[in-house]
């Protein structure tokens, strides 16, 4: 692997050469002076950064495409072979077996189609509910952004209290006071999602608010006055002016939460373990690969979620585009 | 404006009054029970740190499951002095002040670095580099986290003090801070640096005495959201670090080792939402104090897409 790593960065440094020749040769034609001095203060102040990108960002970026074909066991480091697609061949076996991988997808993707409509919306409404110059409307921006304060792994370990079955937990011995008997939210596969889902909005949308908010602020107000003034209805006002305005925050919200979604882990593993009811595609991808230890496996699935990711980014932004 | 118009609500009957005060209370009240619903869950955490077992077990199922337990003061107290001393949350806390303040730094200085030559200096490959940034920017590289995890094992090997450098390296790179720096250093005028080039001042002296303290906002949101991100990670330090202490200072930041306090044998559920709260605190100031700074910092998230 080490190996690799040298001949990775060989490569890098050739290519990044192949290029500086290039610039040089073509500086005339873009009037662009090259001066010896500055270039090697630039080389010089770039190095750190370079270094530890080409460490930490590049190379394991593509050491999950190539790990994806082979057989990566990670205790022995040395014995790696290149098995073209079987890792693809199992993912789809383990799929159409309805296997731990099955669930992951569709825990994952219950996750993300609950998640994202209402952390957003709920984003949007709280953004829009306190924006407006009174006492009480500060109050209440800082309750909403309260969760946003505990981390994940503290909400989790708090919901995971709030959420206990028996008569002991907060929400059981609340929907007592109804009359409603005790029930074992996480362990009940059809409720532990939609709790998940929850408590992650809760914790989550008070975030989106804020920028919502500072989208808000950016909206000129004349432009209500003259939609009000041309006869327009709140309801106009809101689709013709605010939402117009928000229009860009909402894509980048919008693609910012999907990502996120897409990556939870945290919750489920904190709060119910490796579960089928409950297993993501990022925690399927940590215990294969680092659990137990099959790096290829693992990468293989990384892969296509990566596809999967950067696929639905690029239709959102499509579908979302400013005209 | 002449009087008519001056006067001219009071023209009309109560009505209108009336109907604002009303929806003025409507919006209080719908207020007022969404505020309760977003920040019960932390009262009650907050309420269950004051609490003993007994007082804990008699409170669940009544109101007074929110509100602190006032008339024992001595429990809170002790519930809280167990988590900081007796489980040892003092050291993992001061882990997790180290290493943000390590990362900070670092993070500063090489992207800092990075970003004032893409913006100010000029030389052959920066056409590459340029692209490179936007490129890791956009791909979603955050599914890459068992590659990393073997590349930092294998580079580090398996000795545990090494292991914290493994905390550190991969958290004080940041590409996207990369590109921060360089778009608010492109609108620092010339002239600044000019005027430190003429009493003779090389690059690195402009750098760190004309860059750096005309970047003093950039510099806070940076410090602020890389202090934030290291506090809050759980994930990579649990595979990184090594878990068990055996009687020398452990190495877990504060949030990993919330783990290792929820299973420790006996712990109370006063102790535990101590244990959260501790946790918590410190986010808490840095999101009062630094406001400004993360408002900031929903300016330029904005420029990512």
């Amino acid at each position: 692997m080490i190996d690799t790593s040298i001949l990775i960065l060989g490569l890098f440094l050739l290519a990044f050469g192949g290029f500086a020749v290039y610039d040089l040769a073509t500086a005339k034609r873009r009037r662009e002076v090259y001066r010896v001095k500055s270039t090697v203060t630039a080389y010089l102040m770039l190095l750190p950064a370079v270094l530890l990108a080409f460490l930490f960002v590049l190379l394991p970026i593509l050491y999950s495409l190539g790990y994806a074909f082979t057989d990566y066991y990670l205790l022995k480091p040395n014995d790696i072979s290149f098995v073209k697609l079987e890792n693809f061949v199992e993912i789809i076996e383990e799929i159409s077996e309805k296997g731990m991988l099955y669930n992951a997808i569709k825990n994952t993707l219950t996750f993300v189609i609950g998640v994202v409509p209402l952390q957003i919306g709920l984003a949007l409404l709280l953004a829009l509910f306190v924006n407006r110059p009174c006492f009480g409307s500060k109050i209440f921006k800082v309750c909403f952004f309260a969760p946003v304060v505990i981390s994940l792994s503290v909400t989790s370990f708090l919901w995971l209290q709030i959420l206990a079955p028996g008569e002991g937990g907060l929400l059981n011995s609340l929907l007592g006071m109804f009359g409603i008997p005790p029930h074992d939210w996480l362990r009940d596969p059809e409720t532990a999602m939609p709790c998940i889902i929850v408590l992650s909005a809760w914790q989550g949308c008070g975030y989106q608010m804020l920028i919502f908010l500072s989208g808000l602020s950016n909206i000129r107000k004349d432009l209500y006055e003259a939609a009000s003034l041309d006869g327009a209805s709140r309801w106009h006002q809101f689709w013709n002016v605010t939402w117009v305005g928000l229009r860009s925050t909402f894509v980048y919200i919008l693609i910012t939460v999907f990502i996120g979604a897409c990556r939870i882990l945290t919750q489920p593993m904190l709060m119910t373990g490796y579960m089928s009811h409950t297993v993501t595609l990022s925690y399927y991808m940590y215990n294969s690969g680092y659990t137990k230890r099959l790096v290829g496996e693992s990468s293989a699935v990384a892969l296509l979620m990566t596809i999967f990711i950067g696929g639905i980014t690029l239709i959102q932004r499509r579908l979302f585009r400013e005209k | 404006m002449d009087k008519f118009t001056q006067d001219l609500p009071n023209f009309r009957p109560n009505k209108a009054p009336v109907r604002k005060n009303v929806k003025e209370i409507v919006y209080y009240v719908v207020g007022i029970i969404l505020s309760l619903i977003f920040i019960l869950p932390i009262l009650y955490m907050l309420a269950t740190s004051t609490k003993g077992e007994v007082a804990y077990a008699e409170s669940v199922g009544t109101l007074n499951m929110f509100l602190p337990d006032l008339a024992h003061l001595g429990i809170a107290f002790e519930n809280y002095k167990n988590v900081l001393l007796g489980y040892d949350i003092w050291k993992y806390a001061l882990n997790s002040f180290l290493y943000a303040g390590i990362v900070i730094v670092i993070n500063i200085l090489v992207n800092g670095l990075a970003g004032y030559v893409m913006a100010k200096l000029v030389f052959p490959g920066k056409r590459l580099l340029s692209f490179l940034i936007i490129f890791l920017i956009v791909v979603p590289v955050e599914t890459s986290i068992i590659p990393l995890y073997s590349i930092v094992k294998i580079m580090l090997g398996l000795k545990q003090q090494m292991s914290v450098l493994g905390v550190i390296l991969p958290a004080s790179i940041s590409i996207f801070n990369i590109f921060l720096f360089t778009q608010f250093f492109q609108n620092i005028p010339k002239e600044y640096e000019e005027a430190a080039r003429i009493d003779g001042a090389n690059t690195l002296g402009v750098f760190f005495k004309v860059i750096m303290p005309l970047s003093k906002p950039i510099l806070a949101t940076v410090a602020v959201f890389c202090f934030i991100g290291v506090w809050n990670d759980y994930l990579w330090p649990s595979m990184i670090l090594p878990s068990a202490s055996d009687g020398t200072w452990p190495l877990l930041p504060i949030q990993t080792a919330l783990t290792t306090i929820q299973s420790i044998e006996g712990i109370t559920t006063g102790e535990i939402m101590a244990s959260l709260v501790i946790t918590s605190i410190p986010i808490f100031v840095t999101y009062v104090a630094a406001q400004k700074y993360i408002v900031q910092g929903f300016g330029t998230s904005g420029l990512k897409m």
